[in-house]
């Protein structure tokens, strides 16, 4: 996959947890999720474990704690699935 | 260290079903914490509550000390709840009040915990009502400086919430603690700041929000 097609899964897998529907509709890289989109940090184990759903990959809270922005969830993603 | 870190969870706004499987909950709990949960003075909190409670006491640590080591990252298995007492005769009761607000925790229905975060030693609070966790944390055991609120709001919009929060926690410092001239604003870390006349006050502050439920923490001095 490339980046940008896991960036376009990677909205459906955010979108339960934002009610920051603009934001969501515009984001890229550099969009922090807790800071842009407004997401609690109570949903963020969440997001890992619907993105592992979404990827069929495993995601350790060791690298999950990198996911703070798009383009680092992207980065983790990207490397589960080689 | 001149800090504090607080979190609350609504427990209405949890995902029960989801917070029991293995896969969400190993992400949250070292092997040791769900060793911890075996111990029978834990058969008064359910499983689900268990593992939001420990998840509170790791974010407040995190916010702890993320005002000291900006480049901290959270880990949450890392941030090991080693200790956790519950008080004799402990149940969970509802929270019954639109708002609550108090210093220390002297009334001896909270929680008393100890992280271990690396070389970090830290100690908390915690609040548990059938609606929600609280949970607050210092690097001292001694928590009679520290004040704290909750309370229940209306709206679930993160800019409402936001708004409501520090509007709470200015009132108790302007009405209780007859403090004048004080904002609050975030830093380019994200930690909040409490400002007197523009200036940082040294005073250390914590928010937290979660579904309908919002909460602050501040510590006027160390006493040791």
């Amino acid at each position: 996959m490339t980046r940008q097609e896991i960036l376009t899964e990677l909205k459906k897998v955010i979108a339960p947890y934002t009610t920051n529907k603009e934001m969501l509709a515009n984001i890229n890289e550099d969009t922090d999720l807790i800071r842009d989109l407004k997401i609690n940090s109570a949903n963020l184990v969440d997001i890992i474990i619907d993105a592992e759903a979404q990827y069929n990959i495993e995601i350790d809270y060791d690298v999950a704690d990198k996911m703070m922005n798009v383009g680092t969830c992207i980065d983790v993603i990207s490397e589960r699935l080689k | 260290m001149i800090s504090t870190g607080n979190d609350i969870i609504s427990l209405n706004a949890i995902n029960v079903a989801r917070t029991k499987q293995p896969r969400f909950y190993s992400k949250i709990l070292s092997g040791n914490e769900r060793s911890l949960y075996d111990e029978p003075q834990f058969t008064a909190i359910p499983f689900e509550i268990f593992v939001w409670l420990l998840w509170s006491i790791k974010e407040s640590a995190y916010k702890f000390l993320k005002r000291i080591d900006q480049k901290l990252i959270f880990t949450p298995v890392k941030f090991e709840v080693t200790q956790l007492e519950i008080p004799a005769g402990f149940s969970i009761i509802n929270f019954g009040q639109h708002e609550t607000e108090g210093i220390d925790f002297a009334d001896g229905s909270a929680l008393k915990g100890t992280i271990a975060i690396g070389t970090y030693k830290l100690y908390s609070r915690s609040l548990i009502y059938k609606q929600l966790i609280l949970s607050v944390v210092d690097d001292n055991k001694n928590f009679d400086t520290t004040c704290w609120g909750i309370k229940s709001i209306s709206s679930t919009a993160p800019d409402t919430q936001s708004a409501a929060v520090r509007g709470f926690l200015l009132n108790r410092l302007q009405n209780a603690l007859g403090f004048k001239d004080i904002t609050i604003n975030k830093n380019p870390d994200g930690i909040p700041v409490l400002l007197q006349a523009s200036k940082d006050t040294g005073i250390p502050v914590s928010l937290s929000h979660h579904d309908c439920v919002i909460a602050y923490c501040f510590k006027l001095a160390n006493q040791d």
